[in-house]
């Protein structure tokens, strides 16, 4: 198993802050932990290139840095690729995470870093990565060391990674199926007793929470504003050219409406799953209401409906895609100079 | 009331001259008169024709899209009726004697399936492979009953018609028994809110929900001793009326993972029993109730679940199980929060809903005290189906379809991410 490794200057033996600017100075062979973990991956692994970098030039020409290391490991043909652990050094982290990430993702090769829950690092690269808890202490680098290489051993044999307390990974936060012994009936009848009688219970799933989302300041003069429709009730026009999915939608389309002043059923269909659209098949303005806006245009109310609306649908989406679709929207609406939007939803 | 079952052990399905049981050394047949059967089935004007295959456990063989599965059951005369409000008048389920034909299954299938060419049409029995080892269903004997229905037929009337010979089906086959000693019986403990000789044990109710108004039910769609849930309130049930034939899945069952089976075979109400067997809590009964459409529904219903759980089977904990897609998640919550602000603990079973796998996108509540959940998953696993050479299914071009090979998601194999308490699929956060 050839292997390549990344450390800092000072676990790489440059030195201490002082050294934090080195560029990245490529070795052969395994240097200072580098050798503990070579012993520690068995007779048939060998560390054949080590690359040292100061933590700022990691950081602050993160880039270049990266490019380098990765044309310099293509050249090592590495079975696998670790970084670390870093503890809880923050630039060490970040670098040891972007490295690792772009190995992985670029050259597909297994890769393993180690660091502390607190690392900046794990923040930003805690769910592509497998990323030993390290915790803070220094001292303890020969059982990080032998986690990691544990882990990489079966990362790189393609044996099956076991859950972040048996393997002594952080959680990367993601989900994963099992089928396991108990039924759902009799973990669940287990859970409700144990928390009965106050003891210890480990529930299967946890909740997210999210940071708030501040208010918009309100608009100053409605009469004069630009307002637009957007609806996740999957209102498409007949054919539904975008192919927007009727469950979990990647795509999202947006449907010119001008000199219109009211949607005709004929015109349009509904694609999503998780409603019953018979109401807005009779009549689209139900879930676009675009008859009421006119009417408020001409009223005065509001300055000017924007002549086209979007529309996806709403089920069944994981956040990761609403997210995008979300900017990608946020982005348009920007660009067309709509100052307020009504978004209606199912 | 006092439910027994009266157990039959089949071990071996065929056809010959009259519906009968018969037993060897070797294991109980059950002999079906497939002609009578047929007759029987075709009284239903709806229906033009109906065909009936025998599927093994452990055979390749795949059948779908699949409508639903019973388990066959029939009343002894005196007792309360076959399937009430459906097959019989709306009196109550789960008295007197059923007899019941453990290991086997009736399997309805339906003519046409959902999604694009590609995937499965809907749910797939599938009898052998890496699918099979996840699911109950793989493991038993089935007669699959394929009604074909009239053309023209309304949608609803269609289903109608599958649901009526899936259970006129499973309950004539049950009957061949009633003259037949059983292997075993079975005498479930009494339960209720009233029931003594208890004290110190904790008092644990069951909320399930049986419906989810993602959907309207259909026309003349019967849930509820032959009731729609159109308007329906929580109701408190006795666990042996959900075992004996008060409740059929809803038509819309594409997202349930619910099935007949399992409400004869509730898994989550069958562990109840045996804890209170066991004496390690006292199961006071059960809650069936529905999910919202929206908000203002889903707080009159939450209130009225918890108040009688609360107040008429004075629990101290529940368990909930929720029925359909995404949006039950949030009548489930609610229940469990307001439950919990009455002190009553709760433990609950979701489902995955994390398409990208990401642990952010799984749940659909944030309650600090509903903190007790059982995950089921589903989103995660897939199957390379292969090529088979039998192949059940309504008509040539649906078994072309269902031939294979092609790649069979965790979530189309009907039982492997059931939703009634007996999946073993679990979703884990790594």
């Amino acid at each position: 198993m050839r292997v390549v490794h990344y450390l800092n200057q000072f676990f790489g033996g440059l030195g201490g802050e002082d050294k934090a600017g080195a560029p990245l100075e490529v070795r052969e062979g395994a240097v200072g932990p580098g050798l503990v973990l070579e012993q520690l991956l068995g007779s048939d692994a060998k560390v054949v290139m080590t690359l040292v970098c100061g933590d700022n030039y990691a950081v602050e020409k993160q880039e270049a840095m990266i490019a380098l290391a990765l044309e310099k490991i293509r050249e090592a043909r590495p079975d696998l690729f670790v970084a670390g652990p870093c503890f809880q050094a923050g630039r060490y982290g970040m670098a040891a995470g972007a490295l690792c990430s772009t190995v992985q993702k670029t050259l597909g090769l297994p890769v393993v870093t180690g660091m502390s829950e607190e690392n900046p690092g794990v923040d930003l690269y805690r769910e592509p990565l497998y990323i030993i808890d390290s915790g803070t202490n220094a001292a303890r680098m020969r059982d990080v060391l032998a986690k990691m290489a544990n882990l990489a051993a079966k990362l790189v044999s393609k044996a099956e990674i076991g859950l972040p307390a048996d393997e002594g990974y952080l959680t990367r936060g993601l989900i994963r199926d099992q089928f396991v012994e108990q039924t759902a009936a009799q973990r669940l009848v287990d859970m409700v007793l144990a928390k009965v009688k106050g003891e210890p219970f480990e529930s299967e799933m946890v909740p997210t929470a999210f940071a708030p989302i501040p208010m918009p300041p309100a608009l100053k003069d409605l009469s004069k504003a630009k307002v637009m429709l957007i609806t996740d009730g999957g209102l498409v026009p007949k054919g539904n050219p975008d192919k927007i999915q009727g469950s979990a939608a990647t795509r999202w389309g947006s449907y010119k409406i001008e000199g219109c002043d009211d949607l005709k059923a004929e015109d349009y269909e509904i694609s999503h799953g998780g409603y019953d659209p018979q109401f807005v098949r009779q009549d689209p303005d139900r879930l676009v209401p675009l008859d009421a806006m006119r009417e408020l245009e001409r009223e005065g109310v509001i300055g000017k409906l924007h002549d086209e609306f979007i529309s996806t649908s709403g089920l069944a989406n994981p956040l990761s895609n609403t997210r995008r679709m979300g900017r990608e929207m946020a982005e348009r609406i920007k660009q067309l100079g709509v100052d307020a939007v009504i978004l209606t939803s199912t | 009331m006092q439910l027994k079952l009266a157990i039959h052990r089949i071990t071996a399905i065929r056809f010959g001259a009259a519906t009968s049981i018969d037993g060897t050394t070797d294991g109980t047949t059950l002999i079906v008169n497939a002609e009578a059967l047929r007759r029987l089935l075709l009284e239903d004007p709806s229906l033009s024709r109906v065909e009936f295959e025998i599927v093994r456990p452990g055979e390749s063989c795949r059948a779908g899209p699949v409508f639903d599965i019973i388990e066959p059951r029939a009343k002894e005369p005196d007792s309360s009726p076959d399937f009430p409000g459906i097959l019989g008048p709306p009196q109550t389920a789960g008295m007197g004697t059923t007899h019941v034909l453990e290991g086997m299954a009736v399997t309805v299938l339906k003519e046409t399936g959902a999604g694009d060419s590609r995937g499965a049409p809907g749910y797939v029995l599938e009898m052998s492979g890496g699918p099979a080892a996840g699911t109950k269903y793989a493991s038993l004997h089935h007669l699959v009953v394929i009604p074909c229905t009239k053309p023209g037929l309304p949608g609803h009337a269609q289903q109608k018609a599958y649901r009526l010979a899936g259970l006129k089906a499973a309950v004539n086959l049950a009957r061949a028994a009633a003259n037949d000693t059983p292997v075993s019986t079975y005498r479930f403990e009494s339960v209720g809110p009233a029931e003594g000789d208890r004290d110190g044990l904790p008092r644990v109710a069951y909320i399930g929900q049986i419906f989810s108004r993602q959907r309207k039910p259909e026309l003349g769609e019967q849930i509820l001793y032959g009731a729609g849930t159109d308007g329906m309130l929580p109701v408190v049930l006795h666990p042996d009326e959900w075992l004996d034939g008060a409740l059929v899945p809803s038509y819309h069952n594409s997202l349930g993972g619910v099935e007949t089976y399992f409400y004869q075979n509730h898994p989550v109400i069958g562990e109840l029993y045996q804890r209170h067997h066991a004496r390690e809590l006292n199961f006071v009964g059960t809650v069936a109730t529905i999910a919202a459409a929206d908000n203002f529904d889903r707080d009159r219903n939450c209130r009225f679940a918890a108040n009688l759980v609360r107040w008429s089977l004075k629990a101290d904990a529940a368990v909930l199980t929720k029925f359909g897609g995404g949006v039950p998640h949030a009548d489930l919550a609610e229940t469990a929060r307001l439950l919990e602000g009455m002190g009553i603990k709760t433990a609950v079973q979701v489902t995955d809903l994390a398409r990208d796998r990401r642990l952010e996108s799984a749940l659909l509540f944030n309650f600090p005290e509903v903190n007790a959940i059982v995950c089921i998953g589903g989103n995660g696993t897939a199957w390379k189906a292969p090529r088979l050479d039998r192949v059940i299914a309504a008509n040539p071009e649906m078994a072309e379809r269902l031939r294979g090979p092609f790649e069979l998601e965790a979530m189309s194999v009907i039982g492997v991410s059931n939703q009634q308490g007996v999946s073993r699929l679990r979703a884990i956060i790594y």
